[in-house]
């Protein structure tokens, strides 16, 4: 059978239960022999502190309670490791949440079903891992392998670029509407001003929706591999890097998938950035096996930062601008 | 404690590398500040942000011009240098198919800690340079 150390996440192979040395890193572990009592330890390197009780593994796409079958996990046996379409009511194999505080390995991990597109089909594949990433983010960064960031930054840049080419070609036909109704309203507003509003009505021309949309795969790339160096470095800063980068890279990756929202007409973009908000959080939270409130403080710190100084320079600045605004008043004649 | 690790020819480091590349050749041949755009901050308050000036001064150091560069933002001067002698280092790492660094997470809080304070610091400055002026 197949046996997976909980420390580096090797596997090997192994013909019996009990105490275990892992071939990779020479640590110790147990395999819990599943015709024991329930109630022995999970297993779990001697190492580390005592852990949480975890959720039984579950089995091939199954619901809870099910014995562990002698065959290899998911995601190591035949493909299908999210188990083929979840039972009726159990959502994602019916597979329950991991217990509150710093969630420990939820089970083995598994490719998401969009690494199987070959075996799923690409469409089924693509939309059961976005429906994943959008509903069930803790059960599915607890859970997904994080040695398939190729796989994972495929679907962010694939959903990314549709939701940015819908967005663009929605601009385009409001901003025509917009370009017409403004140029009546630009020949009596102030030249500075006038400038501002040309300028933005030239992103909403032709030759600059169709860049964007070129460069959008491009600039998906670039977004995902940047932020999910600075979630990382921010985590580590917070202590809530418990595993390596790919595990940041996999979670701000699938979900840049989210933008796949863009394609509403509206107020997809704000949908997108919220949800996607929420969804990296939680996912952080799961995936680094951290707390969420660290993964929060790592996500929402730049922006926090941003709104108190920005609070702090207005609080500053706007007295001043009211007492001059005061002054200035007083000193003009009224004119009635 | 850095430890130094041995990793595939292409990885991880290798794609900061070429995003590094990417944005020299850009900030060199791209006439980027021809593009009218303005820091949204700046226009509504008034107050630059914590990157304004950072596109002039990766555009100014592309073209040799450092005093200018530094003057349009110190932070984004350093990220520049430091992001093309990165992606310098790294070709010739791979090219000699040397290990790669791998910081303790002692270090890495360092350089975490010592990167937000950059950024505040320039931020600062920036703030203070625009009420001077």
């Amino acid at each position: 059978m197949l046996a997976r150390c909980a420390r580096c996440q090797g596997t090997f192979t192994t013909d019996r239960y009990g105490r275990q040395t892992c071939p990779h890193c020479g640590s110790e572990l147990l395999l819990p022999d599943p015709a024991a009592p329930a109630g022995a330890p999970e297993a779990a390197p001697p190492q580390q502190p005592p852990q949480p009780p975890q959720p039984p593994p579950p089995a091939h796409g199954g619901g809870p309670g099910l014995p562990p079958p002698s065959v290899p996990p998911p995601g190591y046996g035949p493909p299908g490791g999210w188990g083929p379409p979840p039972p009726p009511g159990g959502g994602w194999g019916g597979y329950p949440p991991p217990p509150g505080g710093p969630p420990g390995p939820a089970g083995p991990e598994a490719p998401s079903p969009f690494a199987e597109r070959r075996e799923r089909g690409f469409f089924s594949a693509f939309f059961e891992t976005w429906k994943l990433v959008a509903t069930q983010p803790q059960q599915f960064f607890a859970r997904v392998r994080i040695d398939q960031t190729g796989t994972a930054i495929l679907f962010g840049v694939i959903a990314s670029t549709i939701g940015n080419v819908a967005s663009s070609i929605y601009g385009y036909f409001s901003g025509q509407q917009a370009i017409v109704a403004m140029q009546q309203v630009l020949q009596r507003i102030p030249e500075d001003q006038a400038r501002f509003v040309r300028m933005y009505m030239q992103a909403m021309s032709g030759s600059s929706i169709v860049a964007q949309a070129v460069l959008s795969p491009l600039l998906t790339l670039i977004f995902i591999y940047l932020g999910a160096g600075i979630l990382h470095l921010l985590l580590k800063l917070f202590r809530g890097a418990g595993r390596r980068f790919d595990a940041t890279l996999t979670v701000v990756a699938y979900v840049h998938g989210l933008l796949l929202l863009l394609a509403v007409p509206g107020c997809g973009g704000l949908i997108a950035f919220v949800w996607g908000l929420v969804a990296v959080i939680i996912g952080l939270g799961a995936a680094q096996r951290c707390s969420t409130g660290k993964a929060a403080a790592a996500v929402l710190a730049p922006a926090a930062l941003l709104c108190v100084c920005c609070c702090g320079a207005l609080g500053l600045t706007v007295p001043a601008l009211l007492k001059g605004a005061q002054d200035a008043a007083r000193q003009q004649p009224t004119n009635l | 404690m850095i430890v130094w690790r041995k990793t595939g020819r292409f990885g991880h480091a290798e794609v900061f590398a070429a995003i590094a590349l990417l944005s020299l050749l850009v900030a060199r041949f791209v006439p980027v500040l021809a593009i009218p755009f303005t820091c949204p901050l700046r226009g509504l308050a008034g107050i630059p942000c914590a990157t304004c000036g950072m596109t002039h001064a990766f555009v100014h150091l592309a073209h040799g011009e450092v005093a200018r560069a530094f003057g349009a933002s110190p932070l984004g001067a350093l990220l520049a240098a430091g992001a093309w002698l990165y992606a310098i280092a790294d070709l010739v790492r791979v090219a000699a198919g040397g290990p790669l660094p791998d910081p303790g997470p002692r270090a890495a809080r360092a350089a975490a800690a010592l990167g937000v304070t950059a950024v505040l610091a320039n931020w600062a400055w920036l703030v203070v340079r625009e009420g001077l002026s």
